[in-house]
């Protein structure tokens, strides 16, 4: 399984490279003074591309990349706790700028723990408002580290 | 002479009141970060850096320094007390620290661990004195050239020494070096891979990077097979018996010697020393056997060697800007935030700065060694801090500094992504730290690069023609050389 997750992550940096490739073709390699801003760009994707492509053949032979069992994919129960967090992460992301820092902590303190299997609803209560209220009012009040207010104010 | 100067100077700084305070409570931070699995000392000093946005340097550097070594020592403790090593330094620890600790003798593992820890911290911080400055005023006699070939040392002992293939830790070099070039080009100043979004002229930050590789691909890591069980053994007598002190006076020293001199060398990590200082104890032992059975000279000498490294590599760090391990880039990360440039030009322009960190070095080990032996039973009772409580808050403290670095919510999007992409690097097993350390050095590297080629007219020879550049070069094509021989087998290993 690692083997093969290898070579898709080969395959994507081949394209990576070849996408900075095309990209530092447009920025001039070399200038009047000498080296221009396209010169380490192109070097660095020149270099990686042949890295990756390196690692995708070595990556295709029996020996060349470690075939772990224990493997590259998580799979039920761990993939969901994964999933899981991922999920919550990318909401909190989505809410920050419209709800503010407070609400969507708040949200995203109650919903974690609970989608991980916690079931105290006291200690998940504190917390959630501790992280959220509490964490806004030392880093705004105290620590003057501004942090996003949403829409209703808070 | 002069350094002592310096050093008593930088000692009225690190005893001022406040900074005593912030080495204190960067101590305790350490410690804790150092205990909890699952965040590792980079993680930790990255996700804490929001703490100090507010503080001046001094007390800002002084705390997130005592954050590094706190999490070095933090480690240990439940090695020896729940065979659970809080960072991978720890690792080696567990295998006698743990027997042990079975045999009742947990608090001796500790005892000698925190004392064979200040011993190492110590010494290293008066070698750091006698090497760094000498060191430092060689580098300012370097121009571009030696300067790109010093870096391009450090990044191929950084990739050489990472992970069990050795492309994959280039790749990952040339992945971070990649990320280095978004934003304006550092020397004409022209925007590049910045694809329109305004966010990205400024570049990648590094917070968010290192807070989403490191922080966020480990809480994602470990919450797939989170700890649960945990087996707890007895905390009896702390200190070591007069036969356990014999046998740890050699390891100690021993120790000492070698986590310095490794930490000197850029790239070599954290892990190594705490390692090679085992092997070394085991194969100079006369009673090998005991190894692995509770040895207390396999808890001395590595945790000596991991504390005593943590001090060293600030050398390379403070003297040279190259920063020697992930924690210490994010710490190099740090110093920018705070407007400092770590370097040779550190010791002339901040002096106060550098010699009070340096100074404060030997007032956190002391905090270390004064605090943690009392207060061990209550680090260890951290590890009943359910794990969905625990990671729900290091997430959080993940978003608020990205967020707060530069107010940006695409820069807590970029931690996300490269949360995931640290998540799937470590699946794959394709080490981190040359990606994050390329990040770091990227600027530099390019910079004296060009300036170098425009020096010459764009004359490669330049890179030869100049011994202490030519000399560089050669050493990083050896290190190279080398690290591809050893990659050879890998079938063996896979």
């Amino acid at each position: 399984m690692t083997r093969q997750a290898w070579r898709i992550a080969s395959a994507t940096f081949v394209l990576v490279a070849l996408a900075a490739l095309i990209e530092s073709l447009r920025y001039g390699f070399l200038d009047r003074l000498g080296p221009g801003p396209g010169f380490f760009p192109t070097c660095i994707s020149v270099v990686m591309g042949a890295l990756a492509v390196a690692l995708l053949w070595q990556g295709g032979r029996p020996e060349g990349a470690p075939d772990d069992a224990d493997g590259a994919v998580p799979r039920g129960d761990e993939a969901w706790r994964v999933l899981r967090v991922m999920v919550g992460l990318l909401a909190a992301l989505v809410l920050l700028g419209p709800l503010g820092f407070r609400l969507t902590m708040l949200l995203f303190l109650l919903y974690l723990p609970l989608s991980l299997g916690a079931r105290s609803v006291w200690a998940i209560s504190v917390l959630a408002l501790a992280g959220s209220f509490g964490v806004f009012h030392v880093f705004y009040y105290w620590l003057r580290v501004p942090l996003p207010v949403g829409a209703f104010g808070i | 002479m002069e350094a002592l100067q310096f050093w008593l100077d930088g000692l009225r700084v690190a005893t001022t009141p406040t900074n005593l305070l912030f080495a204190l409570i960067g101590s305790l931070l350490g410690t804790v970060i150092g205990v909890l699995p699952g965040i590792g000392p980079a993680a930790g000093t990255a996700i804490l850096i929001p703490l100090t946005f507010k503080l001046d340097p001094i007390p800002a550097i002084i705390m997130l320094s005592a954050i590094y070594y706190g999490a070095m020592y933090g480690g240990t403790i439940t090695s020896v007390l729940v065979n659970v090593p809080g960072e991978a330094t720890s690792v080696i620890t567990c295998l006698d620290g743990y027997q042990m600790a079975k045999r009742g003798r947990a608090g001796a593992a500790l005892g000698i661990s925190a004392i064979g820890s200040f011993i190492g911290g110590t010494v290293a911080t008066v070698a750091l004195m006698v090497v760094a400055l000498p060191l430092a005023s060689l580098a300012l006699t370097f121009g571009p050239p030696e300067v790109f070939a010093l870096l391009v040392v450090g990044l191929s002992l950084a990739t050489s020494l990472a992970g069990r293939s050795m492309l994959a830790a280039l790749l990952m070099m040339c992945f971070g070096l990649l990320l280095a070039l978004v934003g304006m080009d550092p020397v004409r100043g022209a925007p590049r891979f910045s694809f329109g979004f305004a966010a990205l002229y400024d570049g990648v930050g590094f917070i968010p990077v290192a807070m989403g590789l490191y922080g966020i691909g480990e809480i994602l890591l470990s919450v797939e097979r989170p700890y649960q069980e945990i087996i707890r053994t007895k905390l009896s007598s702390l200190l070591p018996t007069r036969e356990e002190w014999r046998r740890s006076v050699g390891p100690i020293g021993r120790g000492t010697v070698l986590g310095f001199f490794l930490g000197l060398i850029p790239g070599v990590g954290a892990v190594i020393p705490t390692f090679v200082a085992y092997i070394l104890e085991k194969r100079v032992s006369k009673h090998p056997e005991r190894f692995g059975t509770g040895a207390i000279e396999g808890v001395a000498a590595p945790e000596t060697a991991n504390n005593a490294y943590a001090t060293g590599a600030m050398v390379p760090l403070l003297a040279l800007g190259i920063p020697g391990s992930p924690t210490l880039a994010v710490l190099m990360g740090a110093f920018t935030i705070n407007g400092i440039t770590p370097g040779p030009l550190l010791f002339r322009e901040h002096p106060d700065l550098v010699w009070g960190v340096i100074a404060s070095f030997y007032v956190g080990n002391i905090f270390l060694i004064i605090l943690n032996l009392p207060l061990v039973g209550l680090w260890a009772k951290l590890l009943e801090v359910p794990y969905q409580y625990l990671y729900a808050g290091v997430l959080l403290f993940c978003i608020v500094g990205a967020y707060s670095t530069r107010q940006s919510i695409f820069d807590v999007g970029l931690m996300m992504l490269f949360g995931v992409l640290g998540y799937v690097f470590r699946k794959l097993d394709w080490p981190l730290a040359p990606a994050v350390l390329a990040l770091i050095l990227g600027p530099m590297l390019e910079q004296t690069l060009r300036t170098s080629l425009e020096m010459s007219g764009g004359d490669l020879g330049i890179f030869v023609t100049r011994p202490i550049t030519a000399a560089f070069l050669i050493l990083a094509a050896v290190i190279l050389a080398g690290s591809a021989m050893r990659a050879m087998p890998l079938r063996k290993l896979a």
